[in-house]
């Protein structure tokens, strides 16, 4: 059967819930399941076997149908293709993170760097607050101690006054006025 | 009475003494005349007329000096003498009772002067003795404050140094700090959900350089 050209989308779609390779190959191996399963009933009137929601929702948001055959196919072959040449990004939280915060990391970096990039996701509890960006070749340190260290001018500036308003505030609780 | 005086009655006492002793020996030390013989009688009488006068003259002063005067003027002499003696000695008793006196007297003043001098001289001996102790600590305080403001001088560079080595070394690891003291103090409680504002600002941006970087390794 021929793709519905006015279902399918201009490009393969990726959904916000596929985030790393090993989303695709778990769904590489849930299509070749489903291939299986399909062939051999395939002279029977048979109904949809139960799917994740991740690969019914990868099928939906590009108009394929999962009891197409070819659809399946053009499915498996575009993310074979995603998982062998996209970009792979690796990002580090200090906690796991929801999977809320990682589709919407998801989606900017998908919208903003590559629309297939796909995302690695580490945990580094030294970070304390924000993420390490790695690239292929660079790493974005997005954490809190880097924001403190590129503030550091502004926190000696804090510290100095702290450390000039401290006297005055010793002398006044000496001589106990507020 | 000077000591002249007292040389002089002596002097006087001991001729005295000595003439009155010479006078005695010769009184005891006098020949006796012997008893004249027949011839010699006759050849005194042969030459009597010769003689007669100065015969005369000494029987004469034998008579004058004979034996009980010269007893009474060795009685008077030794009374005269045992007077003088008397007197010479209550003056010689009054001179040695005043030399005595003087003599004390002039040893105390003598004594005193020489006590007086020494214990200048030992005064002064302390004097110097406490002088030189005074500028013997003198010395030591002056070295003691120099070596105290040394030390005092590297003990305050020292901490001076120590101090903004701290002090560099906070604000170096400052950022660190801040990030420890953070995650120490509110650690797992910050959700991820209220940083994601914050990491999506980091990543717009980095935006450029993660395009750029994905660029070059694609």
């Amino acid at each position: 059967m021929a793709l519905n050209k006015s279902t399918k989308p201009s490009a393969f779609i990726l959904p916000p819930q596929l985030s790393g390779k090993t989303d695709i190959n778990r769904l590489l191996r849930e299509l070749e399941m489903l291939d299986e399963v399909l062939i051999v009933q395939q002279s029977q009137k048979i109904s949809l076997p139960k799917v994740t929601s991740l690969l019914n929702q990868t099928a939906m948001a590009n108009g394929y149908k999962l009891l197409e055959q070819t659809h399946r196919q053009h499915i498996t072959e575009q993310l074979t293709k995603i998982r062998d040449h996209a970009p792979l990004l690796h990002i580090s939280f200090a906690t796991e993170p929801s999977p809320k915060v990682t589709e919407t990391l998801l989606g900017w970096l998908r919208t903003n760097v590559h629309r297939y990039a796909l995302l690695q996701i580490g945990l580094e509890p030294a970070i304390a607050a924000g993420c390490v960006l790695r690239t292929p070749n660079k790493i974005f340190d997005m954490s809190l101690g880097a924001s403190l260290q590129k503030q550091t001018p502004y926190l000696l500036k804090l510290l100095k006054g702290a450390a000039l308003d401290a006297p005055v505030s010793a002398a006044a609780a000496t001589t106990g006025k507020p | 009475m000077d000591e002249g005086g007292i040389l002089l009655i002596s002097g006087g006492a001991l001729a005295a003494i000595a003439a009155i002793l010479y006078f005695d020996w010769r009184a005891q030390h006098k020949k006796p005349s012997a008893p004249k013989s027949g011839a010699a009688a006759k050849a005194t009488q042969a030459l009597k007329p010769v003689l007669t006068l100065g015969q005369s003259a000494q029987e004469d002063v034998e008579h004058i000096f004979n034996d009980d005067f010269r007893e009474e003027l060795r009685n008077r002499g030794r009374l005269h003498f045992e007077k003088i003696i008397g007197e010479n000695a209550m003056f010689l008793q009054q001179d040695l009772r005043q030399t005595t006196t003087q003599l004390n007297e002039y040893m105390r003043v003598e004594i005193t002067r020489t006590l007086q001098i020494e214990f200048k001289k030992y005064e002064q001996s302390i004097t110097d003795a406490k002088q030189l102790a005074l500028d013997s600590i003198e010395k030591t305080v002056t070295t003691i404050e120099q070596q105290r403001q040394l030390l005092e001088s590297q003990m305050q560079n020292q901490a001076e140094a120590q101090r903004n080595q701290i002090i560099a070394r906070f604000e170096a690891q400052m950022a660190r700090i801040v990030n420890h003291y953070v995650m120490q103090a509110i650690g797992n409680q910050i959700d991820l959900s209220d940083q994601l504002e914050f990491i999506l600002g980091e990543l717009e941006s980095n935006k450029a350089a993660i395009i750029e970087d994905i660029k070059r390794g694609a």
